[in-house]
C-alpha cells in the first residue's frame, strides 16, 4: 500500500499517456467513421469477385483482416487503385524500407516502388505472395538470363534452385549485383578450397582470395568447369603461370610484367602493329592496358571482352553513347553496338582512330555517298568556312547524333545549308 | 534613414552581390586565327601549342612538324617551320625559360629537346627512375623554374624532373580514377590531374607527398570528355572540351566558372581542341584540331 502511495501519481500519469496515445490511433483506424465490422465486408457488397482472391493459400494480412481501407482510400484518391498513396509508400508503410540506406546494389524496380511487378498485394498461390514461383517469376523480366540458362550444358546447381540462392530480391547491402554475400565469400560457402582435387584443378594458386567470376559463369556455361564460354588459351590449357608469378611465390597472383607489355609476350604482331600507328587509343598504353577492354581469363563476349560493346565503350566515352540516346535519328552500328565498324579499338593512322584512312572512306563502308547527294565532297573541296578544312559528310552530319533529323549540326536546314552558302541566306 | 534612403541601401546591396557573383564569370574575347606558316602553307589537325613570352609554338600535327610564331600582344606573325627526324609526329609542345622547345612525339612517347632555333639536343629520358623504371609519356608540362612534369599512363603517376631531365620525384595517380588526360601545373608547384572519362580535376600540392585528392565533383554535366588542361598565374584552370567542342574555366577551388569558348567552324569557335596555352599577358591560344588553326583570344576579367 505504501508503494502504491509513493508510485500512484506516475501510475496515473501513466494510464493518461497511454490512452492519449491510443486515442489518436483509433481516431486513424477509423478514420472512415465506418460501422463496426464494416471495414471489409462493406466492399464485398460490390467486389463480389473477390471472394475467390481470398481462397487463395497466401493471403495479405490486411485483405484477411478485411483492412481495405488500409491500402485504399475509399472515396476518392490521387493514385490509380484507389490508393491511399504511392504504390512503394503503402507497402512501406508496414513493411518499411526495402532497400537500405548503406546498399551497395539495389532491384531498379524496388527503388521504382514496382513492389506489384513481383508481389500480387491481395493474395496469391505463391509463399510472399508473389506472382509466380521461383524462377520463372524473375525470369519474366531477366528473360535473356531465362534462356541462357535453360540452354547450357553445363548447369550451377544453386541456379537450379532458385536465384534466390544467391541474390537478393531487393537489395544487398554487401555486393554488387545483389549478390547476398560478395565473391568470393559467396562462392565458398559452397565449394571446399582446401579439397585436393580444388586445389588440382586450380593449378594450386590460392583462388580462395580471387574472384572466381573472372573465369566461371555463376549462371552455367556450355564449358566445363562452368568457365565463361569464351576462354584464353593459357587459361583453357591451364598454363596460369604463363602470365602469373608462381603458385607458391609470395604473389601468385601477380604478372610477369606489367600493362601492355605481359600481352605483347604472345601477341607481339598485334601490339606491334598498334604502337606502330600514328595514334593509339591510350587505354592500350595504360597502366592496366589491354585488360582496361580485354578480361585475361575468359568472357561471354567474343574477343574477351569485358562487356558487351556499348557498355564497354561507354565506360570512357558516356558523352558518346548519351549523346547517340538523345539524337532524333539513330545510327545503326552504335545502336547495334557495333562500334569497330567505324573505329579500329587498338590503333589507327587516322583521326578518331578510324578503321578507313578518312571519313569519307568510313561512312563510304556503309553508304555509297555518290547516290547520297551531288554535293562536292572530298579532299579537294574546300569549306567556305575555313581554307584547311575540307568538306566531308561530317560538315553536315555528326555520327553520334544530334538534336536534328539524319544527325544534320544545323535546324533548319536552310540554317545548314547558309552556313557556307551565304548568299541564299535570308 | 528614411524608408527611401533603405530601399537604396539595399538594392545598392543586391547590385553588389550580383556584380561579385558576374566578376567571378570569365570571358574572352576572339583575337584572330592563326590558319598557315609564313610560306602561306595552311596548318593540318594541329595538337600542340605554347606560348611563352613572344614566342608561340605550334605543332603541326598532321604535317609533322613545328611551327614558330612571334607574338605582339594578341597579334600573331611568322610561322617559321621547324621539322626535326626526331619528332616527326609532335602532338604537344611546351618551352623553358631559355626558349628551348620540348615537342611529345606521339609515335615514338618521347619527348624532344629542340634550341630555340630548332635544332634537336636530345630526348628526354630520366635516369633513376624508381621501380616501375617503365613510362609511357602521355602529357607533360613545365613549370616556371623549368622543372618538367610527365604524366606517365603506363605506371600511373606524374614523374618530376629537373630542368635537365633528371629524375627528382613522382606522385601516384589516385587510387580511383576514369582515364587521366593531362596535367597542369601551377606557379607554386602545385599538380593538377585531369580525368577525362570522369570529368574530374585533381590535385596535388607542394612536393605531392600527400598524393592527389579531388578538386573537383565529376563534372559530367558541364563538359563532355575534357582532354587538356592549363592554369594561369591566378590558379584559374583552363580545360578544352574535346568532344564537346569548348573550353571550360574553373577557380582554383575547382568552381565552375564558364565556357567562354563553344563549338563550331566560325571564327571564334572550336572543334575538338587539342591543347591549351596562356602566357603572361592573358592571351590564350587553342590548337583547334579540327578546325585545322590555331585560335587566339585575349582574357577579360
Amino acid at each position: 500500500m505504501k508503494l502504491y502511495r509513493r508510485y500512484r501519481y506516475a501510475l496515473v500519469l501513466s494510464v493518461v499517456w497511454l490512452v492519449c496515445l491510443a486515442a489518436p490511433a483509433h481516431a486513424e483506424d477509423n478514420r472512415f467513421k465506418l460501422k463496426m465490422g464494416a471495414k471489409g465486408k462493406i466492399c464485398l457488397n460490390c467486389h463480389v469477385d473477390f471472394q475467390d482472391k481470398l481462397k487463395d493459400p497466401f493471403v495479405h494480412t490486411p485483405v484477411k483482416n478485411g483492412d481495405c481501407t488500409g491500402c485504399h482510400s475509399p472515396h476518392a484518391s490521387s493514385h490509380a487503385k484507389m490508393l491511399a498513396e504511392q504504390v512503394s509508400k503503402v507497402c512501406a508503410g508496414c513493411h518499411g524500407e526495402m532497400v537500405p540506406k548503406n546498399a551497395v546494389s539495389a532491384h531498379k524496380v524496388v527503388v521504382e516502388g514496382g513492389c506489384v511487378k513481383c508481389h500480387d498485394p491481395h493474395s496469391a498461390k505463391n509463399k510472399f505472395n508473389l506472382l509466380k514461383a521461383g524462377n520463372e517469376l524473375c525470369f519474366g523480366c531477366h528473360k535473356d538470363m531465362g534462356e541462357a540458362v535453360g540452354k547450357v550444358k553445363f548447369r550451377h546447381a544453386p541456379v537450379e534452385k532458385g536465384c534466390l540462392t544467391c541474390h537478393n530480391p531487393h537489395a544487398s547491402e554487401k555486393s554488387a549485383f545483389l549478390l547476398v554475400d560478395a565473391v568470393p565469400s559467396l562462392c565458398l560457402g559452397c565449394h571446399k578450397t582446401d579439397a585436393p582435387s580444388f586445389a588440382k584443378q586450380h593449378m594450386n594458386y590460392p583462388v580462395a582470395k580471387a574472384r572466381c567470376t573472372t573465369c566461371h559463369n555463376p549462371h552455367g556455361s556450355n564449358r566445363g568447369g562452368i568457365l565463361f564460354d569464351n576462354v584464353h588459351q593459357p587459361v583453357a590449357n591451364r598454363m596460369c603461370n604463363q602470365c602469373h608469378m608462381d603458385p607458391s611465390s609470395s604473389t601468385p597472383f601477380a604478372t610477369k610484367k606489367p600493362g601492355y607489355e605481359l600481352c605483347r609476350g604472345c601477341h607481339s604482331n598485334a601490339v606491334n602493329e598498334m604502337l606502330g600507328k600514328n595514334k593509339i587509343h591510350w587505354p592500350v598504353l595504360g597502366k592496366k592496358g589491354c585488360l582496361n577492354c580485354h578480361n585475361p581469363h575468359a568472357s561471354t563476349q567474343a574477343k574477351l571482352l569485358r562487356a558487351p560493346m556499348i557498355p564497354l565503350c561507354n565506360t570512357c566515352h558516356n558523352d558518346t553513347i548519351q549523346r547517340q540516346e538523345r539524337s532524333q535519328t539513330k545510327h545503326p552500328p552504335i545502336q547495334e553496338g557495333n562500334c569497330t565498324i567505324c573505329h579500329n579499338p587498338h590503333a589507327s593512322d587516322a583521326d578518331f582512330l578510324f578503321a578507313q584512312p578518312t571519313i569519307i572512306g568510313v561512312c563510304n563502308t556503309c553508304h555509297d555517298w555518290r547516290n547520297h547527294t551531288g554535293h562536292p565532297l572530298g579532299e579537294k573541296v574546300m569549306d567556305p568556312r575555313n581554307r584547311n578544312v575540307a568538306v566531308t559528310c561530317e560538315s553536315c552530319h555528326r555520327a553520334h547524333g544530334t538534336e536534328n533529323k539524319h544527325f544534320i549540326w544545323f535546324t533548319p536546314m536552310d540554317e545548314m545549308c547558309t552556313q557556307c552558302h551565304k548568299q541564299v541566306g535570308r | 534613414m528614411t524608408r527611401t534612403s533603405a530601399k537604396i541601401v539595399v538594392v545598392v546591396f543586391v547590385l553588389s552581390l550580383a556584380t561579385a557573383s558576374f566578376g567571378a564569370a570569365v570571358q574572352m574575347i576572339f583575337s584572330s586565327s592563326v590558319y598557315s606558316d609564313v610560306k602561306g602553307n595552311g596548318l593540318k589537325l594541329p595538337e600542340g601549342v605554347a606560348c611563352r613570352g613572344n614566342v608561340l609554338v605550334v605543332a603541326d600535327t598532321g604535317n609533322g612538324r613545328l611551327l614558330k610564331y612571334t607574338v605582339d600582344g594578341s597579334t600573331v606573325k611568322g610561322g617559321q617551320e621547324i621539322k626535326v627526324a626526331e619528332a616527326t609526329d609532335p602532338v604537344k609542345v611546351q618551352m623553358n625559360s631559355k626558349g628551348d622547345i620540348f615537342a611529345l612525339d606521339g609515335k615514338l612517347h618521347r619527348i624532344a629537346r629542340l634550341s630555340p632555333e630548332g635544332a634537336f639536343k636530345g630526348y628526354i629520358d630520366p635516369a633513376g627512375v624508381p621501380s616501375p623504371s617503365e613510362f609511357i609519356t602521355k602529357s607533360f608540362k613545365i613549370d616556371g623554374a623549368d622543372n618538367i612534369y610527365i604524366l606517365d599512363v603506363f605506371s600511373g603517376r606524374v614523374l618530376v624532373l629537373d630542368p635537365s631531365g633528371k629524375y627528382v620525384r613522382q606522385v601516384a595517380f589516385p587510387e580511383k580514377y576514369g582515364f587521366i588526360t593531362d596535367l597542369a601545373v601551377d606557379q607554386k608547384g602545385d599538380i593538377y590531374l585531369l580525368d577525362g572519362a570522369d570529368a574530374r580535376v585533381y590535385e596535388a600540392h607542394g612536393d605531392g607527398s600527400k598524393g592527389f585528392s579531388a578538386v573537383t565533383k565529376d563534372m559530367e554535366q558541364d563538359m563532355n570528355f575534357p582532354a587538356n588542361m592549363t592554369v594561369d598565374n591566378t590558379g584559374q584552370l583552363y580545360l578544352a572540351d574535346q568532344n564537346g567542342g569548348g573550353v571550360v574555366v574553373l577557380g582554383p577551388d575547382g568552381s565552375f566558372r564558364g565556357r567562354p569558348i563553344v563549338f563550331g567552324w566560325k571564327e571564334g569557335l572550336v572543334r575538338y581542341p587539342a591543347e591549351l596555352s596562356i602566357n603572361e599577358n592573358g592571351v590564350f591560344f587553342v590548337a583547334d584540331r579540327e578546325n585545322s588553326r590555331v585560335q587566339v583570344y585575349t582574357l577579360v576579367k
